[in-house]
């Protein structure tokens, strides 16, 4: 069981280490992004567009929920579905408006 | 050792993002159903009801649980009133750490990343055919440890997502059952032609530290209502597939009102038999011999999260073939514990 732990050890370093490399200059979501209408609109096709290619890929849609709730299930589904942070917020936002 | 190394990377977990600039709320949320599976001619009756937890904490923590109480109700072998278990089950209950837009970590109780049935497909109100695939407890068995997950585009057309995890924990109590394995998962979806396909992989550490593999694949096409899906699995106990389609009748021309909510589903399958005895395989729910099953099912979806499901199958083996009639209803709700803010 040791190895075992030290495998699962090496992979959270080295994904850790790739996250690192990644794209690290982007804004933390403590400031809310400013959404002008014409963005809005391509964010809303986009969000659109990522939820039948995600969430489709296991449900029938379901209806909007309020704000509050659909940022839980997200959170949720973004485990559940390893789906990409960008694929979340897009599926956020569309499931919000 | 393991502090320093945090600490080196501490600048990456503090530009991680997460996905709430709305607040998210607690939720509780799960499915209810009711079915009759007739099966060789004996009538059973299933009902069940699983909740599902899930309780955000700050802007990286999620917290989750799902329960399963489930009645088996059948007439015993001379007649008389129906009688049987109501299982209860944990079939998670894990801590979920968003660490950044690559990495979730898991700890605690989880359901084991091996193909896509058993994470994705299992609850009833998602399932299109609600017999389980023969060889679903492939691989399956629940865990008890940690899990290292996530998904990210590795492309513009392609994303990629993984799972590695350990189950550490062999534990045999009712309700509570795991096993002591190790694994992975990797996947690539690519979103223009809603393809994926990934592989999996299990090292059991316990009795005869066997492997398990598989691989799995979906298809939504763009232009046509079809959802297309298909699992193979192989270890000691045995190996198998499963290919299944579901088709919604969205397009049709004609009785648009209730052709859009209906959905057709078939599915084929085949199990191949391993090298445990009939008795071992029963025990771990699976055919005790070789056999092959076609399904096909109708599911009418009333509203939203509810949906009235029947499906006709026959399954073929050595011992004789048999039917499988199933007929119920299924139901998802969502109850949220707190404030909701505006609908």
């Amino acid at each position: 069981m040791k190895n075992t732990f030290k495998v699962l050890l090496c992979v959270l370093v080295l994904t850790l280490t790739g996250a690192a490399s990644g794209p690290a200059g982007r804004k933390d979501n403590a400031e809310p992004p400013i959404v002008h209408n014409a963005d809005a609109d391509t964010m809303r096709v986009q969000g659109e567009q990522s939820f039948r290619a995600n969430c489709g890929r296991c449900h029938a849609a379901p209806q909007k929920f309020p704000p509050r709730v659909m940022a839980t299930v997200v959170r949720h589904m973004r485990v559940r579905a390893t789906i990409t942070d960008e694929d979340m917020r897009l599926v956020l936002f569309y499931m919000t408006q | 050792m393991v502090l320093s190394l945090l600490a080196a990377f501490a600048p990456t977990l503090a530009t991680a993002q997460t996905e709430a600039v709305e607040k998210p709320v607690p939720i509780l949320s799960g499915s209810a159903g009711y079915f009759n599976f007739v099966t060789a001619g004996q009538n059973l009756i299933d009902t069940q009801f699983n909740p599902v937890l899930l309780l955000p904490l700050g802007e990286r923590w999620l917290v989750e649980s799902r329960g399963a109480f489930e009645g088996q109700f059948q007439r015993p072998p001379g007649g008389g009133p129906y009688g049987g278990p109501v299982n209860k089950t944990l079939d998670y209950l894990q801590a979920d750490f968003i660490a950044n837009p690559y990495v979730t970590i898991t700890a605690g109780r989880f359901l084991t990343p091996f193909g896509i049935f058993n994470e994705r497909l299992y609850p009833i109100w998602i399932r299109s055919l609600q017999p389980d695939p023969l060889t679903l407890p492939i691989g399956t068995a629940d865990s008890d440890g940690a899990m290292v997950r996530g998904g990210f585009p590795v492309s513009s057309g392609a994303n990629m997502n993984y799972a590695v995890y350990a189950s550490v924990a062999s534990v045999g109590t009712t309700g509570l059952e795991s096993e002591r394995h190790a694994g992975g998962r990797l996947g690539f979806f690519f979103p223009g032609p809603r393809l994926e396909v990934g592989g999996s992989f299990e090292k059991f550490l316990q009795g005869d530290r066997t492997n398990a593999f598989g691989f799995h694949m979906g298809w939504q096409p763009a232009k046509v209502p079809l959802n297309l899906r298909a699992e193979f699995a192989r270890s000691f106990q045995g190996s198998g597939y499963w290919v299944e389609g579901a088709y919604r009748l969205s397009q049709a021309h004609r009785w648009q009102k209730q052709l859009r909510r209906t959905e057709v589903v078939a599915r084929a399958q085949q199990f191949f038999s391993g090298s445990v005895g009939p008795d071992q395989a029963q025990a771990l729910n699976l055919p005790s011999a070789d056999a092959r099953e076609g399904d096909f099912g109708v599911n009418y979806f009333v509203k939203d999260g509810l949906k009235a499901v029947a499906s006709y199958g026959r399954q073929f083996g050595p011992a004789g073939n048999f039917n499988q009639w199933t007929v119920g209803i299924a139901y998802r709700f969502l109850i949220p514990l707190g404030r909701t803010g505006a609908p």
